[in-house]
């Protein structure tokens, strides 16, 4: 038995003794010596570590203490060795010379004077009771408190492996059924079937799922954020998922056809906190959600003012939902990231396609990592480019296109730079570019010139990006930046979101919420037409003066020419919009119609 | 410290072994004795060098010389003597195993008694198998015995694994045995030693036996066998494989039958007559609705007393135990308790209890015991620290008395004598006591809510009073750390048990305990009192469960089948079945009237640490370290395992032990998320409250 080996083979050796010998001054002892000295001490030990472990059941542990060892001791009348106890694991410390090898335990010098003089540590915090309900009337209620009632584990091998469900209802199923004839057996199949498709919701559930779609979609912010809280972190929801899905799918395909951006931004919204609940397991719902997250990349339309409403962020937003979804479920046999990157491919090759969606398409496959722009997109820069070209120099076209084709050019310049500049060594010549790239070189060249110049100027700020996206869900789109806060934000978090706006540019972070720009500032690449739409709550007195009141979610647009550093001051806002009256829209816990995310266009 | 220097571990056990000795334990005994005969002109002459040593002691210098000329005892021998006194004690009870054998020899007679058994029919093999374990372990003592170490140490490397799994890790603790010197003092080889391992066979089998040593001339394996083993024949059939591994693995083999023949009174005490006070009680108590409340009471309770009052023919004579009489604030609670009886749930694998869950939050790994007190009102905790925590689980707060200038001030004639007695003041939702010097393993509270004992690693036992706060007594018997101490469901009495391998009973208004029951092979871990007092349930560290009466002392139920420490142990609510929990995640259910195994539920996966039963008996509930609660059919389980049937055989009668029937009788399970659970109680009303301390 190998734990009777294991034990065998944990003997202190002979060398151990005369180590220890002469760590306390009995030099040379021999090795007869050494070996009854062993012998003993290696059966001692053994006593009192299996002594020891009595203390440690009846303490209710489940890892051997110090404690139980000075127990285990003093129950054998040995003087234990006192102040050997310690919360953390001690290390031991090694070292070599002379051919021997030692393990010791460093035991360091302390200053009393430090110990003395030095802060009090932190009170531990007391012992409390808190009780909750495991069982109601023999139901285990989906509180936080409990466990999941389905394990994530669980879940996956359902989804992975539906006979082992199959199997365990079956077996319930045959049990009553042994006794019938066996004649019965096809029903009984037929039976199965049927529970296996059968979803029952109890009545709590059946509300719950109203509160939340309806709070999901609804008016009021702070509703909202809390179905979003909910959905995001509530371990009972996995019996709720096929609807929660088909509700996303078929809320997706409504308001695609009617072009309502505000509910598909909601419904992205949803399909992020279903994504980041940790509790559920998605795979089993990719079939619905899979196509309306790309939807709302790839859709010809999503709004009613293509040229006015920022319908880029939504796009990108769902770009960065489907990134993660392959990142988290794709497995080899539902192929998810394959087919993913296969659909978008197409869509790029494919050159009728509205420039919206090659816009779409694009942004999806650029979120699907390096590896995937360095495979399908640095091939087809030229392309694009070509593609582009004619809507951004013509001046007959329309202004959506125009728009939309800045907007592929930004995407493109943006995706390729941090690329480009590690990929290809310098000098950078104009010429190369262009002749590798067509009509986006020159542009290119630009831009990976000054990411090069400005990678030591810039300093990152992630810890202010990450304060602003804590707190509130941020899309950004290729020219302008939509940060919609959350009720809660106080003025502080909305200065940071201002800062953050400003400095989100100069920095490629991983932060989920922000998308990572070229290393240059917003102003450097586009500066006669960036925008930032800002949704503030909360602001804070500042803001009295410019006509909001307090504690209500309130939307700031600003032409971000010149980014409002400092919302929380007591300097009025200063919003100059390059033509027109700069327009500041409030409106107190209102719906977000979509003409509230509307985008000064210049 | 709490143990006294010169309290040698060796004199406990030597007072454990005579008292068991006298107890219930005959083979013990008389092993004892032949060991004594053996040296009897030894013991003499230590008789002889013991007087003489005591009169050389006092300087009694004449008498000396004559009772040295008188027995003619030479110095060189009187020196001897003494040297052989010293260790006389371990060198008597250890020379069985002196033999001058070959130890090449071992290796082979083992193997061949293991062909034997591979080989024997299929009947015989299972009851034959149970001879190897000891086999093996007395082959490898003989061995070390003998010098022969480095054989010994091969022998345990090759055979050790072809043992059962229960045994490893006994198996490991003979294994630290490798010199003749380590046999003094380790507790197991006592226990070897001193003890015979029993086997049960049937008369079939033990002839085969016979048949295979006389043949074969195994001069090796008989030895053993007639030396340390003590074969139970029974006629009857021999056993199959599973009957025999579930009473197998305890440490001193399984159950001698006659063990378990005494009668035993697992009947409930007649309640007392207090119907005409519940009336009054009522009318008086609570003006604001007693208008309307005892008619409606009246019918619901008569049936509830009325089944009580019918005598039990098992239940023990009331006077067979001095019970303390009943006061009128127990009669009080007792009105209270049927007031709460009347509006119980009545559970069943359709209405199954809800659980009340109470997380400790901010303590892993400090809290060490938790308990309800009956009425779900009180919750203590012990801690590793040494402190003692008691919180108040109802709105009312924790109150003490008002101290003595002001107590005398209270008119004692007052109705609400007690209320006022007490201090406002000092309300408060969790009270801490402090008086222990080591980890409290244990904590139970008085019926009455009144008096709350504590158990500690300094081997003391404390008694606090819940209305002063204050510690009333310590108990010091047990040398040893005490790992549980329980309150008599009737007061007065309690029980502890702990390292020193006793259990002791004791009454509160006694320094000394009442009875010493002494038998188990190593700590007792557990106790439980029946509910009528008159016996009472201990699990040990040998892995197997032992009831005593607590009138006359004595073992009057062995039971094995544990495969691990007994950790946790529940009566039935009428007293007649007892289930006991192991850190071998089994939960097994016996009944007592035969002592026999009714029933294995698997399921937890780590150590069990609390079982409770429904208060109206149809619900029996585990609760395990694994961080689970299941909910057992209990009705269908006692109705199922065919208890008429009086075994003639007198071996154990089919476990319930067919998977999906088990299964069945499995109403629920309820994980935590990352909390042990340590304690379960039902409510008077069967709600299922449960405590553990959050781990995560």
């Amino acid at each position: 038995m190998s734990e009777y080996e294991a034990t065998g083979s944990l003997n202190l050796p002979t060398e151990s003794m005369k180590i220890m010998a002469e760590s306390v001054g009995v030099a040379g002892l021999s090795d007869s010596a050494a070996k009854e000295l062993a012998d003993e001490i290696n059966f001692r030990l053994k006593t009192v570590i299996q002594d020891a472990t009595k203390f440690m059941h009846h303490g209710k542990r489940k890892r051997l203490s110090t404690m139980d060892i000075d127990h285990a001791l003093k129950i054998k009348n040995i003087e234990p060795l006192y102040g050997f106890s310690n919360p953390d694991h001690i290390p031991f410390r090694f070292a070599s010379g002379g051919g021997r090898e030692l393990h010791f335990l460093e035991d360091k010098e302390l200053d009393i004077a430090d110990i003395i003089g030095g802060s009090l540590p932190k009170l531990p915090l007391d012992v409390s009771l808190r009780a909750h309900w495991l069982s109601i009337d023999g139901i285990q209620p989906a509180v936080p408190e409990n466990p999941p009632s389905l394990s994530k584990d669980q879940q996956r091998l359902e989804s992975s492996d539906p006979v082992s469900k199959l199997a365990k209802i079956g077996d319930k199923t045959q049990k009553k059924s042994t006794t019938l004839t066996a004649t019965n057996k096809p029903k009984t199949e037929t039976v199965q079937v049927k529970q296996l498709t059968a979803h029952e919701l109890s009545v709590e559930q059946q509300l719950y799922y109203k509160e939340i779609t309806e709070a999901c979609v609804g008016s009021d912010e702070a509703r909202r954020a809390e179905a979003f809280q909910s959905l995001a972190s509530d371990p009972g929801l996995h019996q709720m998922l096929p609807r929660l899905c088909t509700f996303i799918a078929e809320g997706v395909r409504v308001n695609v056809v009617q072009n309502n951006l505000a509910p598909l931004i909601y419904l992205m919204r949803m399909v992020k906190a279903l994504l980041s609940n940790q509790t559920l397991y998605l795979e089993k719902y990719l079939h619905e959600l899979v196509p309306a997250v790309t939807s709302c990349m790839v859709s010809k339309q999503l709004c009613l003012r293509p040229e006015v409403d920022n319908h880029w962020a939504l796009r990108d937003f769902s770009s960065r939902l489907i990134a993660q979804i392959c990142k988290n479920y794709h497995t080899t046999t539902n192929n998810c990231q394959t087919r993913v990157t296969r659909l978008f491919c197409r869509a790029l090759a494919n050159d009728k396609m509205p420039l919206a969606s090659f816009y779409g398409a694009l942004v999806g496959l650029s979120e699907l990592g390096t590896e995937v722009i360095k495979a399908f997109i640095i091939p087809k820069i030229r392309a694009i480019g070509e593609r582009i070209e004619p809507f951004l120099d013509g001046t007959g076209q329309a202004n959506a296109d125009r728009i939309a084709a800045s907007h592929i050019k930004q995407l493109t310049i943006k995706v390729m730079v941090p690329i480009l500049k590690v990929t290809r060594q310098p000098p950078d010549n104009v010429d190369d570019y262009r002749q590798e790239f067509g009509y986006l070189g020159p542009a290119l060249h630009g831009a990976v010139n000054r990411a090069r110049s400005q990678t030591t100027t810039t300093t990152a700020s992630s810890g202010v990006i990450s304060s602003a996206a804590a707190g509130s869900l941020g899309l950004s789109a290729g020219r302008g930046t939509i940060v919609v806060g959350g009720a809660s934000g106080s003025a502080t978090t909305s200065r940071n979101q201002s800062s953050a706006v400003a400095n989100a540019a100069s920095n490629p972070t991983k932060y989920m919420f922000v998308t990572s720009r070229p290393s240059t500032p917003v102003q450097a690449t586009a500066p006669q037409t960036t925008q930032v739409v800002k949704l503030v709550s909360g602001a804070g007195q500042a803001n009295k003066q410019t006509v909001m009141t307090t504690n209500q979610p309130k939307y700031v647009m600003v032409n971000s020419s010149q980014i409002v550093r400092d919302v929380g001051n007591k300097a009025p806002i200063k919003m100059e919009g390059t033509e027109g009256t700069p327009e500041v829209k409030m409106e107190s816990s209102v719906v977000i119609k979509t003409e509230n995310i509307t985008i000064l266009d210049d | 410290m709490e143990y006294s220097m010169n309290q040698l571990p060796q004199a406990i056990n030597s007072d454990a072994k005579t008292q068991s000795s006298e107890n219930q334990n005959s083979e013990v005994a008389s092993d004892n004795s032949a060991g004594q005969t053996l040296d009897s002109e030894n013991v003499d002459s230590n008789t002889l060098a013991a007087v003489l040593q005591f009169l050389q002691k006092h300087n009694l210098k004449g008498t000396a010389e004559a009772l040295k000329k008188e027995a003619r005892l030479k110095e060189d021998q009187l020196r001897d003597a003494q040297a052989l006194q010293v260790d006389s004690e371990a060198t008597n009870l250890l020379s069985s195993y002196k033999s001058e054998g070959d130890p090449n020899a071992y290796e082979k007679a083992y193997l061949s008694y293991r062909r034997f058994v591979e080989s024997s029919l299929d009947v015989y093999k299972h009851e034959l198998s149970l001879v190897l374990y000891p086999l093996f372990v007395h082959m490898y003592l003989e061995m070390i015995y003998n010098n022969h170490e480095a054989e010994a140490s091969k022998f345990m490397e090759r055979f050790s694994i072809d043992q059962e799994d229960y045994y490893q890790e006994d198996l490991k603790k003979v294994s630290f045995i490798t010199k003749k010197e380590h046999m003094k003092g380790s507790d197991l080889m006592e226990n070897f030693k001193s003890s015979q391992f029993t086997v049960r066979m049937s008369r079939d089998t033990y002839s085969v036996l016979k048949r295979f040593l006389q043949d074969k001339n195994q001069s090796i394996v008989m030895n053993v066998i007639q030396e340390h083993l003590y074969v139970d024949m029974y006629e009857g059939v021999p056993r199959n494989k599973a009957q025999v591994e579930s009473t197998a693995g305890a440490m001193e083999g399984e159950a001698n039958r006659q063990v378990n023949k005494t009668k035993i009174y697992y009947g409930l005490l007649k309640e007392p007559d207090i119907q005409l006070s519940v009336v009054e009680e009522e009318e008086d108590g609570e003006p604001g609705e007693g208008g309307e409340k005892p008619k409606k009471k009246k019918p619901k309770k008569d049936p509830l007393l009325n089944k009580k009052a019918k005598s039990d023919p098992n239940a023990p004579p009331a006077s067979r135990l001095p019970l303390p009489d009943l006061r009128d604030i127990d009669k009080l609670e007792k009105v209270r308790a049927l007031r709460e009886a009347s509006k119980r749930v009545a559970l069943g694998p359709d209405s199954l209890p809800s659980i009340c869950f109470y997380t400790m939050l901010n303590c892993a790994e400090t809290v060490t015991c938790v308990e309800f007190c009956e009425d779900s009102s009180l919750l203590a905790a012990g801690f590793s620290d040494s402190i003692l925590k008691v919180w108040s689980l109802v709105p009312q707060k924790l109150r003490a008395m008002k101290p003595a200038e002001q107590l005398a001030d209270i008119d004692k004639e007052a109705e609400d004598v007690l209320v006022r007695m007490m201090d406002d003041k000092t309300g408060e939702t969790m009270k801490v006591l402090y008086g222990h010097c080591g980890p409290v393993y244990s904590a139970s509270f008085s019926h009455d809510r009144t008096l709350l004992l504590s158990s500690s690693e300094d081997a003391t036992i404390r008694l606090w009073s819940l209305q002063t706060w204050t510690c009333l007594v310590v108990y010091k018997g047990h040398i040893y750390p005490v790992w549980d101490v329980r309150f008599s469901p009737h007061g007065y009495y309690f029980s502890s048990v702990g390292h020193d391998r006793t259990a002791r009973l004791w009454a509160t208004d006694h320094h000394q305990p009442l009875r010493i029951f002494a038998g188990h092979y190593s700590d007792v871990d557990v106790v439980q009192f029946h509910p009528n007092s008159n016996y009472v349930a201990t699990g040990s560290s040998d892995r197997s469960v032992r009831l005593w009466d607590c009138v006359s002392g004595n073992c009057v139920r062995l039971m094995t089948g544990h495969k691990g420490t007994v950790s946790a142990l529940c009566f039935s609510t009428d007293g007649r079945f007892l289930a006991s929990g192991g850190a071998d995640q089994k939960v097994l259910l016996w009944d007592l009237a035969h002592g026999h195994l009714l029933a294995d539920l698997p399921g937890h996966t780590m150590t069990i640490s609390s079982l409770a039963f429904s208060r109206d008996g149809t619900v029996f509930a585990t609760a395990s370290l694994d961080g689970s609660i299941q909910l057992w059919d209990f009705f269908r389980m006692t109705d199922e395992s065919s208890l008429e049937d009086v075994n003639i055989s007198g071996h154990n009668p089919d476990l319930l032990k067919r998977s999906n029937v088990i299964e069945s009788l499995r109403l629920a399970r309820y994980p935590t998320k990352a909390t042990p659970v340590m304690s379960l109680h039902f409510t008077r009303r069967n709600l299922l409250l449960a405590a553990g301390m959050f781990e995560g």
